[in-house]
């Protein structure tokens, strides 16, 4: 049919187009953003890709996650909704295979010790698959559009009056978290600007436009500033299975500084950012761009004779942090493996 | 002959007339044009076999990047020029990414044998009408991550409320003087309006110290004007459909810097305006020389150029995936590394490499499938694809090219370059700026007669043709010849020498010259311009015939010194020269006289009296210790050229 390739052709175009702006990273996607664009194409990919039965398409789309992945890992939300729809697809699957929800989980030991080896070859079609699936993943889009919002109905339970809140650079969850708060109370926000990139600028603008009395600091005073801090609340890039954080440069810092003043560590991240890889030296959440921003080009004869390196992300270990808030609400660190093995199927942890 | 891709020229973008647009219809599709050739044999011998653009920068081809960032910036359309080697140009883009049916960027490849110069380029644009409107104008080598969009939208408000006097917006990126990435041959200083960002004044440096202003840039009515000596010059221009017709109305204009000042001079009479806009953030910059080679990988990766950096692989190519680590080290797949290898900082190892053990590396780049032995010190080295390196072997900030072999125990001083499949024998020390390659020096002076502006002088002295290696140069089990100046060039020797990598920032001698035979080339050669050339070879022929008669007539020695002087005069040759070139001759006299190679000593016997009877005539040119230096160079250089007659040197040094 003609129709159908110039669809294929189109969604190669679409998926190329999107790998390539993922490599290009100059207009800064947000995680947000680069999630919905991930679904939505997945969502097309299972929609007019050519597969017969559940195993196909499970192939297809990690072939594609695996390249869209690969493009930019340091956006692992686009790994994590990979993973998300492969989980989907398994669910339906299984649903109309004919076998119930509970049996499918592999919590039970003695399910793991007596199944020895999954023989599910999800080779049997289903016409009405296509159909569920995607309005599964329908469901899901709906689901990430709604998470900021429900971030941010928490906020009057965490935030008391007249309490001074720390916070790292620009991030979008905790500036919805604290606008919300600010609607019923009155407190201070103390901005870090968070060097060399000092997105802090930019959340305190946004800030004080809501009437919030802002403070931007340098980095340096997070140290000197943190004994009369109250709660430090930060958003992230990435929630990793152990419970650690891929935030920011300069939150670690921060993290530190909580700990050593007992000040409670608050991480506002929707749960598309948890990802199921766990801290590896060979892991490459890192992202290492132009020197530019550290030691400008025009320094001249200096360059050739020193190493410049510009980290944009920071690791920080679960035992600094006391509380993640996302959209199903709080949890403890140690709690996010459980949270996880909701999310994602464990044969997808490695794409 | 053109070989355009595709049947036909997409005829999408509303109507990109050459007039003004108007505000409702959204700009044309923005075109470049991209000329894969450069018009000069600044990279000879390597560029023998490859064409400059599909050299390797950190495993990547030159080209790659060009197009990369054509991509990013949003062109739609690219053409691509292609004289030299462009059947190879043609394939590898093929074979690329940009000619996927995916692409955003339209890539047509025009070919053709005629082109001679950037002009003959821009002139077959106006004459078959490929530009619609604004176009980007950017050589094959340009590395850069900049974004045009700023520059483009200021361009054509000008040209929108100035009635399109603005013709070119020229880019160029701030950089204090010094630093690695400013190519000394390409070196500006220009003078500015920074209100409007008009160039009032271009000019290149050419390692002068002092340079001349009109005053009457100063005295015009524009009151803030900038004088700039910061900016590297980037090689991208955003250029108007009048550009190509300015092109073919001059038909001198060979390069961007005749039009430029052309159109500076010009400017009351033809009205024609030159922007500029300057980048502080972004990098951008050109490989000219093999300089900027080093200094543009090495900034590649430094993450300078990011997001175009090794593992990012924009290429979509799957032998080029690289993992990035700590101090920048990027190991492609399958990489094996010995017992007690050290990768320090700054390497980049291509797929399939094996390097053996207790090796140290550092600052490099390697390409794939290469194999490298034990003990092996790698600093500054750019190996290219399958080279073979064995144990104990040293390169440092040197250049071997694909295939190529490196035996047991060599030691490659700084500013080698071994060209493809060369093989350079062991224990063998190779000296600073060496340059070895398959072909020999003879080869290039027979196939490139319309190049050379001296064609025919020297083809009767090099008639020796070396059909065997030498042993000395390249090792007992070596393969490959020593590239060399054509021996026109000796007497220029002592001056600035243009070599393969380019004039350094320390003004150190190098110890090879090559030939710059090119027509329209970009380094100004203002003392090795072609008709000095020939004026010092006929005063040396001049000489000679002096020396000949007095020694058949057995004139005074006053008389030749009489005659000698009164050449220089006609001939306009420095003090300097006349000393080298006499005792050049000197040297050269006895072997005139016989035609088979002499052995030492009767080239002694010949040569000690003719020293002595001319003794007086060098008294008179030898009057201060720099000029006794130059006689000592001069002759050591005569006796490097002829090797048999080194026993002769410690007798005729009297």
């Amino acid at each position: 049919m003609p129709g159908a390739a110039e669809k294929e052709s189109e969604l190669s175009e679409r998926i190329e187009a999107f790998v390539a702006r993922l490599k290009r990273g100059g207009e800064r996607l947000s995680s947000e953003e680069a999630a919905r664009q991930t679904v939505g194409l997945l969502r097309k990919i299972i929609g007019h890709g050519r597969w017969g039965s559940a195993g196909e398409l499970m192939a297809l789309i990690r072939k594609e996650g695996k390249r869209m992945t690969a493009a930019q890992p340091s956006e692992t939300t686009v790994g994590n909704m990979v993973r998300r729809v492969l989980k989907i697809i398994r669910e339906e699957y299984g649903r109309l295979h004919g076998r119930s929800e509970e049996s499918d989980q592999q919590e039970s030991l003695h399910k793991l010790l007596t199944s020895g080896g999954l023989s599910e070859d999800f080779n049997t079609p289903y016409p009405p698959l296509r159909a569920n699936v995607i309005e599964a993943i329908s469901e899901l889009l709906i689901e990430l559009e709604g998470t900021t919002d429900n971030i941010a109905m928490q906020a009057l339970e965490h935030i008391h009056s007249n309490e001074v809140i720390m916070t790292i650079g620009y991030s979008r969850t905790v500036e919805a978290f604290l606008k919300e708060a600010a609607r019923k109370r009155k407190f201070h926000v103390i901005v870090a600007e968070c060097a060399p990139f000092c997105q802090g600028h930019e959340m305190a603008v946004r800030l004080s436009k809501e009437e919030i009395e802002t403070t931007v600091m340098s980095d340096a005073a997070i140290f000197a500033v943190m004994s009369r801090v109250n709660k430090v609340i930060i958003g992230t890039k990435t929630i990793l299975a152990n419970g650690a954080l891929i935030a920011v440069s300069g939150t670690h810092t921060l993290a530190l500084a909580a700990k050593h003043h007992s000040t409670p560590l608050i991480v506002c991240a929707p749960m598309f950012k948890l990802s199921p890889q766990f801290p590896n030296e060979e892991d490459s959440f890192y992202k290492f761009v132009s020197p530019q921003e550290v030691l400008p080009f025009t320094e001249g004869e200096i360059l050739s004779k020193i190493n410049v390196h510009c980290p944009v992300f920071d690791y920080v270990p679960p035992e600094l942090i006391t509380l993640f808030i996302s959209n199903i609400g709080g949890n403890a660190p140690s709690y996010i493996y459980r949270l996880m093995s909701e999310l994602y199927h464990p044969d997808d942890h490695e794409l | 002959m053109m070989a355009a891709r595709g049947s036909g020229r997409r005829g999408a973008g509303s109507g990109g007339a050459r007039g003004p647009d108007p505000q409702e219809e959204p700009p044309p599709p923005l075109q470049a044009v991209l000329v894969a050739d450069s018009f000069n044999r600044r990279f000879f011998p390597v560029s023998k076999d490859r064409p400059r653009v599909l050299l390797p920068l950190a495993n990547v081809a030159m080209i790659d990047y060009t197009l990369e960032f054509l991509t990013a910036t949003g062109v739609e359309e690219t053409f691509v020029f292609c004289c030299w080697k462009s059947s190879e140009i043609k394939e590898h883009l093929h074979k690329s990414k940009w000619c996927r049916h995916t692409s955003p960027n339209k890539v047509r490849i025009v070919t053709s044998d005629l082109y001679r110069s950037l002009g003959d380029v821009l002139r077959d644009v106006d004459a078959k009408s490929l530009v619609r409107s604004d176009f980007l104008l950017v050589s094959g080598d340009v590395v850069s991550n900049i974004n045009v969009s700023a520059a483009l939208e200021e361009h054509r408000l000008r040209r929108k409320l100035d009635k399109n006097v603005s013709v070119m917006t020229m880019i160029f990126k701030e950089s204090s003087p010094g630093h690695r990435a400013r190519c000394q041959e390409d070196d500006i200083i220009l003078a500015m309006d920074s209100t409007t960002n008009r160039v009032l004044h271009y000019q290149r440096t050419q390692e002068l110290k002092r340079f001349r202003f009109p005053m009457s840039l100063f005295q015009s009515n524009i009151e803030t004007v900038e004088v700039r000596h910061d900016l590297l010059d980037c090689h991208i221009s955003i250029c108007s459909p009048q550009v190509a017709e300015l092109f073919t109305d001059n038909f001198d204009y060979q390069t961007r810097d005749d039009f430029v000042r052309g159109l500076l001079v010009n400017e009351e009479v033809l009205g024609n305006q030159i922007h500029m806009h300057v980048t502080a953030e972004e990098y951008g910059a050109r490989v000219s020389n093999l300089l900027m080679y080093e200094a543009v990988c090495s900034d590649i990766i430094r993450r300078w150029v990011y997001p175009m950096t090794p593992e990012i692989n924009f290429t979509d190519d799957e032998t080029q995936s690289y993992t990035h680590s700590k101090h920048n080290i990027y190991r492609g797949a399958e990489v094996s590394l010995g017992h007690g290898s050290v990768l320090d900082e700054n390497v980049l190892i291509g797929q399939g490499t094996v390097i053996g053990s207790n090796c140290s590396i550092t600052n490099s780049v390697i390409g794939q499938n290469c194999k490298i032995g034990d003990e092996v010190i790698l600093d500054g080295a750019f190996l290219w694809n399958g080279v073979h390196a064995a144990d104990h072997v040293e390169i440092r900030q040197s250049i071997v090219c694909d295939e190529a072999e490196v035996k047991e125990k060599v030691k490659l001083n700084p500013h080698c370059v071994l060209t493809s499949q060369v093989v350079v024998g062991p224990n063998i020390t190779l000296p600073e700026g060496t340059v070895i390659s398959l072909h020999s020096p003879d080869e290039e002076e027979e196939d490139d007669d319309e190049f050379s502006d001296d064609s025919g002088v020297n083809k009767e002295e090099n008639k020796v043709k070396l059909k065997g290696y030498n042993k000395a140069e390249v090792g007992s089990e070596g393969r490959g010849y020593l590239w060399k100046a054509d021996d026109e060039n000796e007497a220029d020797e002592e001056e600035q020498r243009q070599s393969l990598w380019g004039p350094t920032l320390n003004p150190e001698e190098e110890s090879e010259t090559e030939s710059d035979l090119s027509l329209g080339s970009e380094q100004p050669d203002s003392r090795t311009a072609s008709p000095q050339l020939d004026d010092i070879k006929v005063f040396q022929n001049e000489v000679l015939g002096t020396l000949q008669r007095g020694e058949e007539e057995n004139i005074s020695c006053a008389n030749l010194v009489l005659e000698i002087n009164s050449l220089k005069y006609a001939y306009n040759i420095g003090l300097k020269e006349v000393m080298q070139v006499l005792s050049k001759v000197v040297m050269e006299f006895p072997l005139q006289q016989l035609d088979t190679e002499l052995n030492p000593q009767h080239y002694c016997v010949m040569l000690i009296p003719l020293l002595k009877k001319w003794s007086p005539v060098f008294k008179n040119y030898i009057k201060r210790a720099s000029d006794h230096l130059d006689a000592l160079s001069a002759i050591e250089e005569f006796f490097l050229e002829h090797d048999g007659l080194h026993t002769s040197i410690a007798k005729a040094s009297d």
